[in-house]
């Protein structure tokens, strides 16, 4: 039962196990997908922004380059009040941490520092020749502006304290008569930028890298350019294969399960126009160009995939359920009806077999219905025998009684008397013929065996061999190819044919050559035997319901106790067969008998 | 062919023929009496009387059980010569045989004028006649 609950349930699960998880994994596709196609749009977005940002560096640099600066500039000489509106204007910018103009020579001659706010200090002036965005400044043209890498601050060489990005933008400035004069240098700070770019949009994380995918600054990084204080997390080796984010290109992919999108930011060698469309186009020199990367961790994507996947799996189970359910009840009822049919089946065999049985009965009560029938009806035939052949000589003795009793006469008693006599004769003679009609109708003492026919005729034949020599005109024919042995009482069939050969004989026709014929066959079944001749015939629309009675007689010059067919019924009824006539006056007599099985 | 006879007893049984006739003898000497042993002759003799415009007898008492002819068929011969037969015939079945298969079939038989049982009495005897002849048959 367990079993094919089981195997039923497993065969129509499958299949739905089959489609939840093609479901599944189509809708994990598409929710990467989305997933992706957002991050590459954020990431765009935030390319943009960035990038942006950068610009409006420039741009403000780019502001600077442009002014006419007086001959023999000195801004914290003579120039002083040249200088104080600039002052004023480079106060109000809050992202200039520090504002520096350098001489040809890479010394400072004018140094402005930020020191909360809106305040700035004029700073003591440094020679600065030395670093790298000072040489690469000495060697802009006009129209060229540096943008330098991002990086913490350092005074004196040593890292300012807290960590303080800065991004460097350099520019060349001119005199009045446009001779250049030196650089302006502006240190912007990049921390509010840099927050900016890695304020997270859910659990994304953002990373910003440099050419050699040092992170600048990081959503997992709590400290922007690790690598400058040695912070050991300063690369993405161990999240994200260094050889597949090497191309600096667009990209968007799936890697372990988590989905990257990287697009890098080229200012190098780029050009920009700043300021009025009609200005001249500045090209921006950087040493560096970054990456910009997203990320989304499998633990997001997993987050994202939450509620598809615990539907499918609430689908599941309440599957398993109902499936199991209806397995359930579908294979009880199926074993249920196999049980019943089974049943049924056997039932029926049963109410077969006695159905054959009571037909078998039927055949027995049938063939001893048969028996009794004939039984009673011979008993019949003796009550009536004994009814009326008995009676009629005692009824007729009673009257002779009376008759001598009331006669006086001597001479007429005299007469009386020898009927009593005849009287007492025939009473003799039937109680004969009685006793050999009982022996017959008791068949208890009937002793059957096999019989061969033709040896039996033969036997019988010899008995009238006298009669058969005296009158060569008569033959006995037989014919017995169906069959020719028989179960039977020797002594019945003896008297049986001794009287067919004697009857044959005795009303045999004149002037023919007549004959008996025995022949056998089979009919229905049944062994059939028929005596044939061609004798004088009778009238069986006269005689034909009397011929097999008792004291019958229907030749009047023939001899005969009329008791022959009489006895030949009685002794074939007595062990089941039946005998038929048919005759016709002049031409013979044909009787069938019918030995039942 | 003889004068008519009055009563024709038809049975096997000769001595019963014998009782029979020594019993209407006792009765009457009025009324003649012929005897047949079988229904084969009695058939003949009705044959014969209607062949030669000779009465038939007025009373026929006849057997069942006979050979040759039993009384059943000669009841069958008797119908057929029902159209020669000018004057009325009485027959009465007379037998041993006390079986009711018998008793009915006789009554089938619109011929028969009665059934009666062996043996016959005087006084069964008596009652016939007088049915049959009134008062005209005693001496």
């Amino acid at each position: 039962m367990w079993k094919r609950v089981l195997k039923m349930l497993v065969g129509l699960y499958l299949p739905l196990l089959a489609l939840s998880l093609f479901l599944y994994s189509s809708q994990k596709e598409k929710q990467i997908k989305t997933l992706s196609e957002n991050q590459k749009r954020e990431t765009t977005i935030k390319k943009n922004n960035f990038k942006e940002q950068s610009y409006s560096f420039l741009h403000d640099t780019h502001y600077w380059s442009t002014l006419n600066y007086p001959k023999e500039f000195d801004p914290l000489g003579k120039h002083e009040e040249f200088m104080y509106r600039y002052i004023e204007l480079v106060k109000a910018i809050t992202d200039y941490d520090q504002f520096r103009f350098l001489d040809l020579n890479g010394k400072e001659f004018f140094r402005a520092v930020r020191v909360a706010g809106d305040s700035v200090v004029i700073g003591n002036l440094q020679a600065k020749q030395e670093h790298a965005y000072v040489k690469a400044g000495l060697a802009l043209k006009r129209d060229q502006l540096y943008l330098s890498q991002i990086s913490l601050n350092r005074e004196n060489g040593i890292i300012e304290k807290p960590n303080k990005p800065v991004i460097r933008t350099v520019a060349p400035i001119f005199d009045v008569e446009n001779n250049q004069i030196g650089l302006v240098v502006i240190n912007f700070k990049m921390k509010s930028s840099l927050d900016v770019l890695k304020s997270k949009v859910a659990d994304t994380n953002v990373y910003l890298l440099d050419e050699d995918h040092r992170i600048i600054s990081s959503s997992t990084n709590l400290e922007d350019l690790p690598y400058e204080f040695g912070d050991t997390n300063s690369t993405l080796a161990g999240i994200l294969d260094p050889n597949i984010n090497t191309y600096m290109r667009d990209s968007t992919f799936v890697d372990n399960n988590h989905i990257w999108s990287q697009q890098p930011i080229i200012l190098n060698g780029t050009t920009h126009t700043f300021g009025s469309k009609s200005n001249k186009s500045s090209k921006i020199i950087t040493p560096s160009n970054w990456l910009l990367v997203l990320e989304i961790p499998p633990r997001l994507i997993r987050a994202s995939l939450l509620p598809v996947s615990e539907s499918i799996l609430t689908f599941n189970i309440i599957s398993i359920i109902v499936l199991f359910g209806f397995s359930y009840v579908y294979q009880k009822n199926k074993i249920q009806k196999e049980e019943f049919y089974g049943e049924l089946e056997s039932k029926n065999l049963l109410l077969k077999k006695s159905k054959d049985q009571l037909q078998k009965n039927n055949l027995v009560v049938t063939e001893i219905n048969n028996c009794l029938e004939i039984r009673n009806k011979q008993l019949s035939d003796f009550n009536y025998l004994i009814s009326h052949n008995l009676r009629a000589p005692v009824t007729s003795m009673s009257v002779i009684v009376e008759m001598i009793r009331n006669e006086k006469e001597p001479e007429k008693l005299n007469q009386l008397l020898p009927k009593l006599d005849q009287v007492t004769k025939s009473i003799t003679h039937l109680t004969e013929d009685i006793n050999e009609y009982v022996a017959i109708l008791d068949n208890t003492q009937i002793n059957v065996t096999e019989i061969d026919f033709l040896e039996l005729i033969q036997e019988v034949e010899n008995e009238f061999t006298e009669t058969l020599l005296d009158d060569s005109t008569f033959e006995v024919l037989v014919d017995f190819k169906a069959w020719r042995k028989l179960t039977y009482s020797k002594l019945y069939l003896q008297s049986i044919l001794h009287n067919f050969i004697s009857n044959a004989i005795k009303y045999k026709r004149e002037n023919v050559s007549s004959f008996i014929q025995f022949e056998s066959a089979y009919e229905n079944n049944k062994k059939v035997l028929y005596v044939k001749d061609n004798g004088i015939g009778l009238n069986l629309e006269r005689h034909g319901e009397n011929l097999f009675k008792l004291y019958t007689r229907f030749h009047r010059n023939i001899s005969g106790k009329g008791m022959g067919l009489f006895l030949v019924k009685s002794q074939l009824e007595a062990l089941n067969a039946t005998i038929t006539v048919d005759s016709n006056v002049g031409i013979g007599t044909t009787f069938k008998i019918i030995f039942e099985k | 062919m003889k004068a008519k006879s009055n009563i024709l007893l038809v049975d096997d049984d000769t001595l019963y023929l014998y009782l029979m006739e020594h019993t209407i003898k006792q009765l009457t000497e009025t009324l003649k009496v012929d005897t047949f042993t079988d229904g084969e002759q009695a058939v003949e003799f009705i044959t014969k009387c209607t062949e030669e415009n000779v009465e038939l007898p007025d009373v026929i008492f006849l057997d069942i059980n006979m050979p040759f002819l039993d009384g059943w068929g000669f009841l069958a011969e008797f119908k057929k010569l029902k159209t020669k037969i000018e004057n009325n015939v009485n027959i009465y079945m007379v037998t041993s045989s006390m079986r009711d298969s018998d008793r009915k079939r006789a009554a089938e038989f619109e011929e028969l004028s009665g059934y009666v049982i062996k043996p016959v009495n005087k006084v069964q005897l008596k009652e016939i006649f007088t049915k049959i002849y009134h008062e005209n048959w005693q001496e």
